[in-house]
């Protein structure tokens, strides 16, 4: 078949349809499969069970799911400014969740939201990290 | 109810809700709680400073200090900060009672502080006790707080430190205001503040540390014995770090 014939007045429309499938195609795969892939990346936040009973929780796990940066906020300011002590503090956190990799960062980088406790409070990331702080 | 009850109550709520896991609601620590408000009232803490116990070539307090409360030391003036610093003073005048002294300067904790007047978001504030503290959460960078400070006690972190000595204490991030807190942290665990502990350790014991209304405390004989002085108490600032021999 000549390439006139091929691209003659009837099935130029069928010609151009098929080329632009096989175009657009893997471009338009290429988007939703950009799009869709950071949902697949999301953690499971309950990977990180330290004591499976929770009987040793300041709160229960859904609480802290969702309320975590409520009641963390509650606690500062009844340490900073009311001078209530001796209740959860961060370093009490990371006696069972010991590695802040897993705890915080890993839910808080699928999320986008930055943390910035830790430039001043001392929160092991990984555990190479507590040996050093605690040698 | 307030916010925290809501918050309480509403997370109570949803645990019960998802149903499934039944679990033990615990609050392992709260019968450990010290609700140091209602302790710390009352008190008012100060210290006194006997510069005639002072080597002028000691500097431990200075180093426990810093190591302490992982004060910001870059080796450049511009960015360093001090909670607690000797400065000498050279007399204008030579001969009999114009030695050169050697004087250590740190936050005065006034009773009527100029720094928490002018703090726009009240992150400088006076405890109970009197000591005067930077809840460097709600602090902004603004430094009206350095200028209003008429004791130079202030700085501010124009770099973050990369060292950090002490991992049970905060650093401070870049951007922040501070000055000596009289070591809060180990007040409320019934310690001495570490430029005391040092000095008592070197043996100078230039540094008395205590509570100035309790009339049995030994800062509390040394203020009504000695001959004390204040810095600049025309101000009316009232502060309570004493000097004996300025």
């Amino acid at each position: 078949m000549k390439l006139s014939t091929a691209l003659n007045r009837e099935n130029r429309g069928i010609v151009a349809t098929v080329l632009g499938i096989v175009i657009l195609l893997p471009l338009g795969a290429s988007i939703v499969g950009f799009v869709f892939s950071g949902r697949s990346e999301v953690p499971d936040v309950f990977l990180e069970r330290a004591d499976p009973r929770w009987e040793t929780c300041v709160q229960a796990p859904e609480y802290m799911r969702f309320y975590h940066m409520d009641f963390l906020k509650e606690v500062r300011e009844d340490v900073v400014r009311r001078g209530i002590k001796g209740g959860v503090t961060l370093s009490g956190c990371g006696d069972c969740h010991r590695n802040r990799n897993q705890f915080c960062d890993r839910c808080h980088d699928a999320a986008s939201v930055i943390l910035d406790c830790y430039g001043c409070h001392f929160y092991p990331e990984t555990d190479a990290e507590r040996v050093a702080g605690e040698g | 109810m307030d916010r925290r009850d809501f918050i309480r109550r509403s997370g109570t709520l949803l645990a019960g809700a998802s149903g499934a896991l039944s679990l033990p609601v615990l609050s392992s620590c709260t019968s450990e709680v010290v609700d140091a408000q209602s302790l710390l009232a009352g008190k008012r803490m100060g210290m006194v400073i006997d510069l005639t116990k002072c080597p002028s070539d000691c500097t431990a307090c200075l180093d426990a200090c810093r190591h302490e409360n992982n004060v910001a030391f870059h080796d450049d003036a511009r960015w360093d900060v001090h909670w607690i610093r000797k400065v000498n003073i050279r007399p204008k005048e030579e001969g009999e009672g114009h030695e050169e002294k050697t004087v250590l300067l740190m936050c005065n904790h006034c009773d009527d502080p100029p720094c928490a007047q002018v703090c726009p978001v009240q992150a400088t504030y006076k405890r109970e006790d009197g000591i005067v503290l930077v809840d460097h959460h709600r602090c902004i960078g603004c430094r009206y707080c350095m200028i209003a400070c008429p004791y130079n006690a202030r700085f501010f972190n124009y770099k973050e430190s990369e060292e950090w000595p002490n991992k049970d204490y905060p650093k401070r991030s870049h951007g922040v205001a501070e000055s000596c807190n009289f070591c809060a942290h180990l007040v409320d665990q019934g310690k001495q503040p570490a430029c005391v502990q040092a000095c008592r350790e070197a043996g100078a014991g230039a540094l008395t540390f205590g509570d100035l209304n309790d009339s049995q405390s030994e800062i509390a004989g040394l203020v009504a014995e000695s001959s004390v002085k204040r810095i600049r108490e025309d101000w009316g600032t009232e502060p309570k770090v004493y000097y004996i021999g300025l």
